[in-house]
């Protein structure tokens, strides 16, 4: 009897064993293919839309692996409605809290909390910085990096102040170019001092130069109507974005930026001075 | 007067000068002579020392006034290491003697703004390069490593989250817009694995022909350069 009963269990056991496969592979495929639908409709920025998926795949699947990731598309569609800031803050901040989140979500995320929390700043809450501040201690650079470049565009200058020791990290140790401009400029607002100190720690072999400098001076003037000293490294971009008038008048005597840096690149001393038709003086040194 | 005349009475005047000195020499004490003459060679300079000054601030003043040749020296010597400051501190070359960094606010930003034009032309540019590398992937060109494809995918991942602050703030909306859709897609590629990349590829490749994604990329790619 007991043989019979063992054999009948086991019969029932292999019988319904591939039946319950598919019914997992059926949900499996039934969240995931919802959660693929979340990401087309994010891709397509139907926020509304995309929200009610996110709900439904965190209602009926709530242990999904899917409904996790979900947490932070529900951040981007709050994000991207523009009007739920906070609801969106607190997505971002479950995601990052969830165990097994990814990585490279876990960048995302923290780098949209701290967009958002310079919004809210600039918008009177001014705890909201807090959140900024704090990643200022990251471990992760690309966290810390980007805490501090925001950290800087912050009108309170005593705040803004607080970037420049990450910024000064930036400059001596990084070598991306993008990078490495961002984080000259971000300094050059906050703390020039600290950029020059920072330069001025660099091997001299990296740049022949340490500072370009402009003077712009109306006719018959002796102060300048215009004048800056910044690093060499960013003389290209500087001389980029001159204003589009004194750009005008460079570009018809002859010069264009390419042939600025080169006559400037002959000599290491060299002063180049440009005079406009309405009698203004451009003047370029290096030293 | 003859020369006689003169003789005598030369001799009678000398006679009267001895006199005077015997009669001096007489008075002087010869022993104690040495011992006064060295008190008062010694006393004499604490004697000519003028009374000092009031102790203050100017004070040091009038040892310059009875020392002129100290006070000119040490005159002298700042006025010679002030000028050697400023001809060492001063630029060799340009007009202005500032060497500190500084720029205005509004220069920074139209700096940050021709930074967010290149960088957006340039992300532009390798995203183009990615999505033809997928193309390759997902069809019959040689396929990129999933390792390398992922990791290019995360470099580009980090970049967008910088130009997101600079195209809001410039309100480059167009280039955002694509920007974002491309970002999307990094993600996606980002985590997808070795065995699984043929299928998901193919429906990346299938989302970017829909979505003419290469085409509105080279249009932004325009207006960009168009800014130059």
């Amino acid at each position: 009897m007991r043989k019979v009963t063992l054999i009948i269990c086991l019969g029932l056991v292999l019988g319904l064993m591939p039946a319950a496969s598919a019914l997992r592979a059926d949900v499996q495929t039934a969240d995931e293919s919802l959660f693929r639908e979340v990401k087309l409709l994010v891709f397509d920025k139907d926020w509304r839309t995309a929200l009610g998926k996110i709900d439904e795949l965190r209602e009926k699947f709530p242990y999904s692996p899917w409904a996790g990731e979900a947490l932070f598309y529900k951040g981007e569609c709050l994000n991207g409605l523009g009007d739920r800031d906070r609801e969106a803050l607190r997505a971002y901040k479950d995601y990052i809290q969830l165990v097994g989140a990814r990585q490279n979500l876990i960048e995302e995320a923290e780098g949209r909390i701290i967009d958002i929390a310079l919004d809210l700043y600039e918008g009177g809450d001014a705890g909201a910085l807090r959140d900024i501040e704090t990643r200022l201690g990251a471990a992760n650079d690309v966290i810390r990096y980007y805490a501090a470049y925001k950290l800087s565009f912050v009108s309170d200058k005593k705040e803004a102040v607080k970037a420049a020791p990450v910024l000064k990290k930036i400059v001596e140790t990084e070598t991306d170019p993008e990078l490495l401009d961002r984080a000259r400029i971000a300094l050059l607002r906050v703390s020039p001092e600290s950029l020059k100190a920072a330069e001025e720690g660099q091997p001299r072999a990296r740049t022949t130069a340490r500072t370009l400098h402009i003077s712009i001076r109306a006719a018959g003037q002796k102060e300048p109507a215009f004048s800056l000293n910044i690093p060499f490294a960013l003389a290209d971009l500087a001389l980029s974005a001159l204003d589009d008038e004194d750009k005008a008048a460079i570009r018809k005597k002859g010069y264009d930026i390419n042939k600025i840096m080169n006559e400037l690149a002959k000599s290491k001393e060299s002063l180049l001075r440009i005079a406009g038709d309405d009698g203004s003086i451009i003047e370029i040194w290096i030293d | 007067m003859n020369n006689d005349d003169e003789m005598k009475f030369f001799l009678k005047e000398t006679e009267a000068v001895r006199e005077e000195i015997r009669r001096v020499s007489g008075s002087v004490d010869w022993e104690a002579l040495p011992g006064l003459i060295a008190d008062k060679a010694l006393a004499e300079p604490r004697r000519a020392e003028p009374a000092w000054p009031a102790a203050g601030p100017w004070g040091w003043l009038w040892a310059l006034r009875m020392k002129p040749v100290l006070a000119g020296l040490a005159a002298g010597l700042v006025v010679g290491a002030a000028a050697m400051y400023f001809i060492l501190k001063a630029p060799s070359a340009g007009p202005a003697a500032d060497s500190a960094y500084y720029a205005s606010g509004e220069f920074l930003d139209r700096a940050e703004l021709e930074m967010a034009r290149r960088n957006t032309l340039d992300y532009l540019e390798k995203s183009q390069y990615m999505l033809l590398d997928v193309f390759d992937s997902a069809g019959k060109g040689p396929a990129e490593p999933a390792a390398l494809r992922n990791e290019r995918a995360r470099d580009l991942l980090q970049k967008k989250k910088y130009l997101n602050a600079q195209l809001e703030r410039f309100q480059m909306a167009k280039a955002k817009a694509i920007c974002d859709q491309i970002e999307m897609l990094f993600r996606e590629l980002s985590e997808i694995s070795e065995e699984m990349s043929a299928t998901e590829l193919q429906r990346i490749r299938v989302l970017v022909e829909e979505r003419q994604l290469l085409l509105k990329i080279n249009l932004v790619k325009r207006e960009l350069q168009s800014g130059v």
